[in-house]
């Protein structure tokens, strides 16, 4: 193991307290994000095509060739870099979590490497919890934004684009309403 | 102020030829810049797979799959006999 176990929690639970669900940015909308990544790596493949199609670059075109030992090296370069810099957005997507305990909501918000943000608010101090869906499809795949505004010095905390917003705004008042009922003392 | 016109520059003689780069020690270097890159980045991303626990359940096959796709990818790229 080359990081110490000690290092492998992100936020320690308290006794009693148990994680209700973890929520993340719609597959779908990651989906989209990713779509760049797959244009950008066809491009080699139908470069000779397109360049066919500007008569001035049209010679150009038979010189790509991806059998040719520089040309193959060249297209895996950009393959391999196009490839990685979609697991990085993998990796991001990932680690962008809410996780709903039941004494508290933990928003993680990793905005880059080595740049992140943890930010957790007391079921007890949570005033109200909106949601939005806006649009057709986000209408038909349930998928929308949410905000929790607290009480505390963070005054609201936002998570757009999750699946079933409705149900997790649900949960979350359910869960406001038992920690309310039982007070810690 | 010397007088005498301005001569052609010429390099100078008995100039190192052999230091001249060669295309293949270019893509060489280039290969290895990129492959240094994806190490580090690589390596960052790996620390914060496993740096964080509610990661860990996709954590290392997501890293498996990461790694094999690059190596499968790189063996590509050198499947054209570029180096020796």
């Amino acid at each position: 193991m080359i990081f110490p176990m000690n290092l492998t929690k992100e936020f320690e639970l308290e006794p009693g307290e148990s994680v209700l669900r973890e929520a993340r940015k719609h597959w779908l909308l990651f989906a989209m994000e990713l779509l760049p990544y797959a244009i950008i790596a066809i491009i080699p493949l139908v470069l000779p095509r397109l360049l066919l199609l500007a008569p001035p670059l049209a010679p150009y075109a038979g010189a790509i060739d991806y059998r040719e030992p520089l040309a193959r090296a060249a297209l895996g370069v950009w393959w391999l870099a196009t490839w990685t810099a979609a697991w990085g957005a993998y990796t991001r997507y990932y680690l962008n979590v809410w996780v709903v305990t039941n004494k508290r909501i933990v928003a993680v918000t990793q905005h880059g490497y080595f740049d992140r943000q943890v930010s957790s608010v007391l079921l007890n101090r949570v005033q109200d919890v909106t949601t939005a869906v806006a649009g057709v499809l986000p209408s038909l795949l349930h998928i929308g934004n949410i905000s929790v505004q607290s009480a505390g010095a963070v005054d609201e905390f936002h998570m757009n684009g999750i699946g079933e917003p409705e149900s997790m705004r649900d949960l979350i008042l359910a869960e406001v309403g038992a920690d309310s009922k039982n007070p810690v003392i | 102020m010397p007088t005498e016109p301005l001569q052609p520059f010429a390099p100078p003689s008995g100039f190192p030829l052999h230091l001249a780069i060669s295309t293949g020690a270019l893509v060489g270097w280039i290969l290895a810049a990129v492959f240094l890159f994806w190490a580090l980045y690589t390596l960052v991303a790996i620390y914060h797979w496993i740096r964080y626990s509610h990661a860990a359940r996709v954590a290392y096959p997501a890293i498996a799959v990461h790694l094999g796709v690059s190596f499968g990818i790189a063996l590509y790229a050198l499947s054209g006999a570029l180096l020796p």
